[in-house]
């Protein structure tokens, strides 16, 4: 047994920690949102340039064939920056979906420019009656001469708002909560029909609408099997579980330690907030949690690598756990900062923020109790 | 024990509802022309414009019971937006410490709603210990006036505020919550800098205010000069009990059981789902006691006695609800309650329901924070003495 990072993991660890701590002290960050861009263009290329953006992509379709795991290493710390750049949207949904279904020629056609950072992808797949069920989906796409011809509407796309390309889930066959009759394309957002209205998340990232009206897609485009799209969708989500949950467990830990220090320095009554009994107790459960949510992620990580049998229920569990236990640790850190936690100020309350964002991110914390319990 | 209300009590709650209803805003009706005009009916119906002034002031004389009942009904119905800093908080000092030129002179205003108030109490390094502030008022040598240097921070609605009652340091010996005395002067003066604070909610209700060599003549001292915490400990309490909002947290729990049962998944809504209702039904659980550990205290009052034991925790226990409420709209709105600002997609309660939420957390830190109010219930209801 051993839970320690490889060599390779660590020096990926140790860069991202570096680049994290040169460029996302809190102003500089919020400098980047409210300004004219989504993210930096600058640190996206710094990414492409220091082979991030390629790490889990396949050696055969030009990446260094990293998985999960390496994906947590760079999320861990990511999360600890709240870095604002579409690594998620882009590599870990976008490129996973296009790695998992496209054709060897749509993979060269698309992934080389993704790698680079000069193209960018994004996943639609939320509607808003589905609630977090990722099978029920209304949107229609119906075969033509051409290929297919998607209608619908598509919610809450992360980053949909500076994609090149959209990875869409739609409807081809079957009932509107069947999980058979699903297939998945890979749109062009400059497609006739396609409409991206964008806008800020309370986080500081961006999401955005999408509507289709008759929007063509070539065959080629097609991701999978016709109406077989579920399972990859699925797959990409779980990615997308163990990803926000590492972004997760990087910002608690921020969270719990900044909460010490603080405690540490602030009087009142003539003591050091971090004399009260009542409030060390409170620090040293928030430090529990969080060592709690570090082991059920490296859990589930691991299995959905070694792809055991048991691997979707322990990521249910994680899903859970990090919904419930990012909020507990926000709550008290903010409570325990005082009037100071609930400004703009500090960077405790963005990561509370983020945390509540992730918290709805691919079914909140009661839908995968009940997933888990199922 | 009796738990109906009697009939001079019903016929004082129609009384209130059809008043209520009579006088509500219409649609395309200007809203400050219905809210001055609702304020002048109000007074005519006997002080119902300032339901907590004594009769002796121009208050309606309300038993505790009635003022129950007042705040039951306004929180169901749409009544005008008012502030709690001069109404609430200073006329009652006022009432109580000030002299009568300062009863005549700032009362009628705060009735009025023609002056708003703010109040400086926190700073930097006064928060749960307010009895450490530092803003300092010196007696000019002639002792005209006082000269006040230092810094406010949390004062709610400095920046449209015409006036502050702001606790000042006159002095350093003893304890330090001698020393402390009360003073009232205007916010748009030179020495008085506002300076905003964005909360997590994004918006701007609170602030940072500087001030530098303001002066305050000493007739607009309330009571004596280092006994302003005397005058603040009776304030601070007062605000603490009309924090409890279960009034409104009655109504919020409506409103959100209607929220999740517009949110579908599959064949249902949200409120089928067990883990969701579970949460619900608890905190409906919990907002039964608390409306009756309300009642007891309020009954308890109205004999004549102490509020009980039971009120200390009313703050705690309805902040605490107001959060819970709040979290659980946020879970309702799901993915659409990250969206931020009006142009935003989903239902259009997530809209609102993050900023509320984040807002909220507040609401355990502001006017004693939670640990600090326990602390208060243990020595002083418990009767645990510290060795």
């Amino acid at each position: 047994m051993n839970f320690n990072l490889s060599e390779e993991q660590q020096l990926v660890a140790d860069s991202v920690q570096r680049f994290v701590q040169d460029n996302y002290a809190l102003e500089a960050r919020q400098a980047i949102v409210g300004g004219a861009d989504d993210f930096s263009q600058a640190h996206w290329s710094t990414m492409a340039e220091l082979g991030w953006l390629g790490l889990t992509i396949a050696e055969a379709d030009g990446g260094f064939g990293g998985n999960q795991l390496d994906t947590m290493v760079i999320m861990e710390q990511f999360g600890k920056g709240l870095v604002l750049e579409p690594f998620f949207a882009s590599i870990v949904l976008g490129a996973r979906a296009v790695s998992l279904g496209g054709t060897p020629e749509l993979r060269a056609a698309i992934l080389p420019a993704v790698m680079d950072g000069s193209a960018q992808l994004a996943l639609a797949y939320a509607e808003q009656q589905a609630r977090f069920d990722l099978h029920d989906t209304t949107t229609r796409a119906s075969q033509n001469d051409s290929g297919f011809v998607l209608n619908g509407h598509k919610s809450m796309v992360q980053h949909g708002g500076s994609a090149d390309y959209l990875v869409v889930s739609a409807r081809t066959s079957g009932a509107q909560t069947e999980t058979q009759g699903i297939s998945l394309f890979l749109l062009d957002t400059k497609s006739a029909g396609l409409e991206v209205s964008s806008f800020l998340t309370v986080d500081g990232l961006t999401a955005a609408e999408v509507t289709l009206d008759n929007v063509q897609v070539p065959a080629t485009h097609l991701l999978g099997e016709l109406d077989q799209g579920f399972e990859i969708l699925e797959q990409v989500a779980i990615d997308g579980i163990l990803a926000v949950s590492a972004e997760a467990v990087g910002a608690m830990e921020m969270l719990y330690k900044d909460t010490v220090a603080y405690t540490q320095e602030r009087e009142q009554f003539d003591h050091a907030l971090s004399d009260f009994q009542v409030l060390q107790h409170r620090m040293v459960d928030m430090f529990m949690e969080y060592e709690q949510a570090k082991s059920l992620l490296y859990r589930a990580t691991l299995e959905v690598v070694q792809q055991g049998v048991e691997a979707k229920r322990t990521v249910h569990a994680l899903k859970h756990f990090i919904g419930k236990t990012g909020i507990m640790i926000g709550e008290n850190a903010v409570q325990l900062h005082g009037g100071m936690g609930v400004t703009e100020e500090l960077r405790i309350g963005h990561y509370f923020k983020r945390l509540l964002v992730i918290d709805a991110q691919f079914g909140n914390s009661d839908y995968h109790l009940e997933q888990f319990a199922a | 024990m009796e738990i109906d209300l009697s009939p001079a009590d019903l016929a004082f709650r129609q009384e209130v509802r059809t008043f209520l209803t009579e006088n509500a805003h219409r649609p395309n009706e200007d809203y400050m022309k219905w809210r001055m005009n609702w304020f002048k009916l109000a007074r005519e119906k006997g002080g119902w414009d300032v339901p907590k002034w004594p009769t002796a002031f121009g208050g309606p004389g309300w038993t505790p019971t009635q003022h129950y009942i007042w705040e039951q009904e306004t929180a169901v119905h749409n009544i005008p937006w008012d502030l709690p800093f001069g109404l609430g908080m200073l006329a009652p000092v006022l009432m109580n410490y000030g002299s009568k030129e300062q009863q005549d002179r700032f009362l009628p205003d705060i009735r009025d709603r023609k002056v708003n108030w703010c109040q400086g109490y926190s700073e930097p390094g006064a928060g749960s210990d307010l009895a450490n502030l530092k803003t300092k008022a010196e007696l000019s040598a002639d002792g005209t006036h006082y000269v006040v240097n230092g810094t406010k921070i949390w004062t709610t609605l400095a920046h449209i505020a015409d006036w502050i009652f702001c606790l000042t340091r006159t002095s350093d010996a003893g304890k330090k919550q001698q020393g402390i005395t009360f003073l009232l002067f205007p916010m748009k003066q030179p020495g008085v800098e506002v300076k905003p604070i964005i909360t997590l909610g994004g918006a701007h209700s609170v602030n940072m205010v500087h001030f530098t060599d303001v002066k305050v003549p000493v007739e607009n001292r309330v009571g004596e000069e280092n006994k302003g915490w005397t005058y603040a400990k009776g304030l601070l309490q007062h605000e603490r009990t009309g924090l409890a909002g279960i009034s409104r947290s009655l109504v919020a729990l409506e409103k959100l059981k209607e929220q999740a049962s517009s949110v579908t998944r599959g064949n249902g809504t949200l409120m089928d789902e067990p883990a969701f209702r579970a949460k619900v039904a608890e905190l409906e659980v919990d907002l039964m006691a608390v409306e009756f550990t309300e009642l007891r205290s309020l009954a308890s009052a109205a004999a004549g006695g102490d509020p009980g034991p039971e009120s200390s925790i009313l703050k705690l226990k309805g902040t605490e609800i107001q959060q819970r409420i709040a979290k659980l709209t946020v879970e309702a709105g799901g993915i659409y309650s990250a969206a931020w600002g009006a142009k935003t997609p989903g239902y259009a309660f997530a809209r609102g329901g993050m900023s509320s939420y984040l807002s909220s957390r507040a609401y355990t830190i502001y006017g004693g924070a939670s640990e600090v109010q326990k602390d208060v219930v243990a020595k002083n209801v418990l009767g645990i003495k510290k060795s």
